[in-house]
C-alpha cells in the first residue's frame, strides 16, 4: 500500500525544503500568538501590524531595531562559532557582561585627566575592541579549557559562570566604579569613547557595523580557512578530527575563546554605543535571545543579520505595542520562543514526501513494486 | 557561657536552619531530573518549568487560599509542560540542550504574560497563605539540633521522604533497571523488550513534576509571593547537583545541603554584620556549583552513556 505520506531516508535539505519548514513553523507561531492576543480583544491583525509597524516602518524605530541587533548579532555569531564546532556554549548572557565591563571600564580611564585619557577615538575604539573580545575570549575560554582537560560538562558550567558574571558587574557598580548619586551605576563615559551615531534623527550607532564585519568574518572563517574547516570537522565527528591528526582539545578551547569574544563585543556594542554607562541588569536576557536567533537562522552566519534585525525590530515594535494598547511586550517573547520550538519540530517534516499519485488515485510509481 | 560563644552558637543555628530550608526546592528537582537524567534525557528545561510551577501555585493560592491544593496544581502544571519537553526531546528527537533552553524562553514568556494578565499591573505584589515551620513536640526542644533539624517546614521532611522513595524506585524495582537501561544502552534495552521512548517519556514527565512541585514550595514555603526572578538559576543548580550527587537521590540530598550552605552562609553572614561583600558570598553557591561539576573531581565515569544522545530504532 502506498501512503500518502512516505518516509525519506535522509531529509530534504534543499533551500526551498528548508525555507518551506521555517516559514510554515514561524506562521503557525505567529498563528498560537493571534490567540493571545485575541484574550486582550485587540485584533490579531491590527496587533501584528503594530509590531512590525515601529520598527520597519518609521525611521525612529528603524533606528532602534538596528540598536537591539547589534548585540543580538555579535551574539548569535558567537553561537554558531562554538555550536559548530561542537562546543554547547551557553554562557553569553556572562561574556556579554564581562566584554561591556571591560569595555566601560576603558571608557572611565580615557575621560579626561585619567589613566588614559584623553586619547583620540580611532586609537581608543580598537583598543576598546580588542580589549572586550579578550575579556569575554578568556570568559569562555576557560569554561573551554574546563571541558578538554577535565571532561566537565560546557552546558552546564556556563549556564552557572553567568551568574557569578553578572554577580561581579553588579559589585563594580556598587563599590569601585560608583558614580555619586542614588543609583548604583557608574558615572556617564566621555563623548569621545561613544560609538558614532550613524543615522541621523535615530539612535542607531556604528555598533551594527561592527556586527556586520563580524558576520563577514565568521563566515570567512568557517567558508574558507583551513582553521576554521579543522572546527567543524572538530564539530561533526571528534574522532574522525582526531585521526586526520586535529588536536580537539585546542579546537575546542580556541572555539570557546572566539565565541565569548564576540559574546564580549557584543557587550561592548551594548555599552558604548547606547547606555553610554555601567549599570546593573544592562542584559536581561540578551545572551539567550542571541542563541535563539542563531538557531533561527541555522547556524548561518550570513542569515544571522537579517534575523538578529527582525528579533530586534519585534521587541522593539512589542515596546510600541505596550505603550499604545497595554499588551504585555512579554508576548513577543512567546512569539520569539515558539517560532524556534516550531521551526525545530517542524524539521521532522523533511523526512516525509508526498505523494501526489495517491491523492490523484493513479497506481504509484515505484512504491508499488517495492512494499509489499 | 559568655557573650562571643552566645553569639556564634546562634550564628550557627541561623545558617545551619537557613541551609536546610534553602535546599528544599533544589533537591526537589534534582530529584526528578536525575529520574530524566538516568534514561537518557539532559531537560535543561526544569529552570522555566519550575517558574510555570511557582507561578501557578502562587495565583491558585491567592485565589483560593488552599496551600495543599495549590501545591498539587504546580504538579499538574509542571507535567503538563514536560509533555511538551518529552515530544520535543523523544518524539521530534530535537537537540536536547536547545529545546530546554529555548523552553526557558518560552515559559519566562508566559509567566510574566499571565502574571501581568491575572494581577494587572499592580505595584504592590500579594502575599499568599504559605506553609509554616512545624513543631515538633519534643525533639524541637532540643539545644541546637531542635530548631535546625525538627523546625523546617513540612515540606521539607515530605521532600526527604521522596529522596529517598527515588531512590527505592531507581535501584530496587524493575521500573528503575529499565529506566537506566534505557539511558546507559539504548540498543541493549530495546532487545530486552524495554521501550526506550516511553522509558524517555516517564523520565521527562517525572523531573516535570519534581521541578513543578519545587516551584510550588519555593513560593508556598519560602517566598510568598511571586515574581518573573524567583527560580534565578536554581533549576540549572539542580542540574548540577545532579552531577554532584553522582546521578543517585541520597547522595542528591547531601549535595542540595552543601549547597543550601553556601547560599545560606551569606543571609547568615548579613544578620551578623560582616564587611565581605554580599555580591561574592551571593555567587558562592553558583562558584561552588561550577568546581563541583568542572570535573575537578572526576564523575564522567557514572554519568549515563547515552545522555543527551537521541535514540531512533533502526
Amino acid at each position: 500500500m502506498a501512503k500518502l505520506f512516505e518516509r525519506r531516508l535522509t531529509p530534504a535539505d534543499s533551500p526551498l525544503a528548508i525555507l518551506g519548514t521555517t516559514s510554515a513553523a514561524f506562521l503557525a507561531a505567529m498563528l498560537v500568538t493571534a490567540f493571545l492576543f485575541l484574550s486582550y480583544d485587540a485584533s490579531p491583525f491590527q496587533a501584528y501590524i503594530a509590531l512590525f509597524h515601529e520598527p520597519f516602518a518609521t525611521l525612529r524605530g528603524f533606528g532602534y531595531s538596528l540598536v537591539r541587533a547589534s548585540p543580538l548579532a555579535l551574539i548569535a555569531l558567537g553561537t554558531i562559532v562554538s555550536w559548530r564546532s561542537g562546543f554547547s556554549y551557553l554562557g553569553f548572557e556572562g561574556c556579554f557582561v564581562i566584554g561591556a565591563t571591560a569595555a566601560g571600564w576603558l571608557a572611565l580611564l580615557s575621560a579626561p585627566g585619567s589613566a588614559i585619557g584623553p586619547i583620540p577615538f580611532f586609537l581608543f575604539l580598537p583598543l576598546a575592541i580588542s580589549v572586550a573580545f579578550l575579556a569575554g575570549g578568556l570568559w569562555a575560554g576557560l569554561v573551554g579549557l574546563a571541558r578538554a582537560k577535565l571532561g566537565g560538562s560546557e552546558v552546564l558550567i556556563s549556564l552557572m559562570s553567568n551568574y557569578v558574571a553578572i554577580f561581579i558587574l553588579q559589585y563594580l557598580v556598587s563599590g569601585p566604579l560608583r558614580a555619586p548619586g542614588s543609583l548604583p551605576e557608574t558615572r556617564l563615559f566621555p563623548r569621545t569613547s561613544w560609538l558614532p551615531f550613524i543615522l541621523p534623527g535615530t539612535r542607531a550607532h556604528a555598533g551594527i557595523l561592527i556586527a556586520i564585519a563580524g558576520a563577514a568574518l565568521v563566515w570567512l572563517l568557517l567558508k574558507k580557512l583551513p582553521m576554521g574547516y579543522e572546527l567543524i570537522v572538530t564539530g561533526f565527528s571528534p574522532s574522525a578530527a582526531k585521526y586526520a591528526g586535529i588536536d580537539v582539545g585546542r579546537r575546542l578551547v580556541l572555539a570557546a575563546f572566539l565565541a565569548g569574544g564576540l559574546g564580549g563585543v557584543a557587550g561592548l556594542s551594548e555599552v558604548l554605543g547606547s547606555q553610554h554607562r555601567l549599570m546593573d541588569g544592562i542584559s536581561g536576557g540578551v545572551g539567550f535571545v542571541g542563541v535563539v536567533v542563531a538557531l533561527l537562522a541555522r547556524l548561518n552566519p550570513v542569515a544571522v543579520i537579517p534575523t538578529a534585525l527582525l528579533y530586534g525590530g519585534m521587541s522593539v515594535g512589542a515596546d510600541a505595542m505596550q505603550r499604545r494598547a497595554s499588551i504585555p511586550s512579554s508576548i513577543t517573547f512567546i512569539l520569539q520562543s515558539l517560532a524556534v520550538l516550531l521551526v525545530l519540530a517542524f524539521d521532522a517534516f523533511r523526512y516525509y514526501r508526498i505523494n501526489w499519485g495517491v491523492l490523484r488515485g493513479a497506481p504509484p510509481p515505484v512504491a508499488g513494486e517495492v512494499s509489499k | 557561657m559568655n557573650g562571643a560563644s552566645l553569639l556564634g552558637s546562634a550564628f550557627v543555628v541561623t545558617w545551619l536552619t537557613a541551609s536546610l530550608r534553602l535546599a528544599g526546592p533544589v533537591l526537589l528537582a534534582a530529584l526528578g531530573e536525575t529520574f530524566a537524567e538516568q534514561s537518557g534525557v539532559l531537560n535543561v528545561g526544569i529552570e522555566g518549568t519550575m517558574l510555570l510551577g511557582a507561578l501557578a501555585s502562587f495565583l491558585v493560592s491567592l485565589y483560593t487560599g488552599m496551600i495543599w491544593f495549590s501545591l498539587f496544581v504546580a504538579v499538574i502544571v509542571g507535567i503538563t509542560a514536560s509533555v511538551f519537553l518529552a515530544w520535543m526531546y523523544v518524539t521530534v528527537r530535537a537537540s536536547q540542550v536547545v529545546a530546554g533552553l529555548v523552553f526557558n524562553v518560552l515559559a519566562l514568556g508566559i509567566a510574566s504574560t499571565v502574571y501581568r494578565r491575572a494581577l494587572g499591573d499592580s505595584a504592590l505584589p500579594e502575599s499568599i497563605a504559605m506553609f509554616q515551620p512545624v513543631r515538633i513536640p519534643v525533639l524541637g526542644k532540643l539545644p541546637l539540633l531542635g530548631p535546625i533539624l525538627f523546625g523546617q517546614s513540612v515540606l521539607f521532611y515530605l521532600t526527604l521522604l521522596l529522596a529517598w522513595i527515588a531512590y527505592v524506585v531507581l535501584f530496587k524495582t524493575n521500573f528503575g533497571l529499565s529506566l537506566r537501561a534505557s539511558g546507559e544502552n539504548p540498543a541493549a534495552a530495546v532487545s530486552a523488550g524495554i521501550s526506550v521512548a516511553r522509558m524517555r517519556y516517564w523520565g521527562t514527565l517525572i523531573s516535570g513534576a519534581g521541578a513543578g512541585m519545587a516551584g510550588g514550595y519555593l513560593v508556598l514555603a519560602q517566598v510568598g509571593l511571586f515574581r518573573e526572578s524567583i527560580v534565578s538559576g536554581q533549576g540549572f543548580i539542580a542540574l548540577g547537583i545532579v552531577i554532584f550527587g553522582r546521578w543517585n537521590p541520597l547522595k542528591a540530598a547531601l549535595a542540595a545541603i552543601v549547597f543550601g550552605a553556601c547560599d545560606a552562609l551569606q543571609l547568615s553572614l548579613q544578620l551578623f554584620g560582616t564587611h565581605v561583600p554580599s555580591q561574592l558570598l551571593l555567587a558562592l553557591p553558583y562558584i561552588v556549583t561550577i568546581l563541583a561539576i568542572s570535573g575537578l573531581f572526576g564523575g564522567k565515569a557514572v554519568q549515563p552513556a547515552a545522555l543527551m544522545v537521541p535514540y531512533a530504532k533502526e
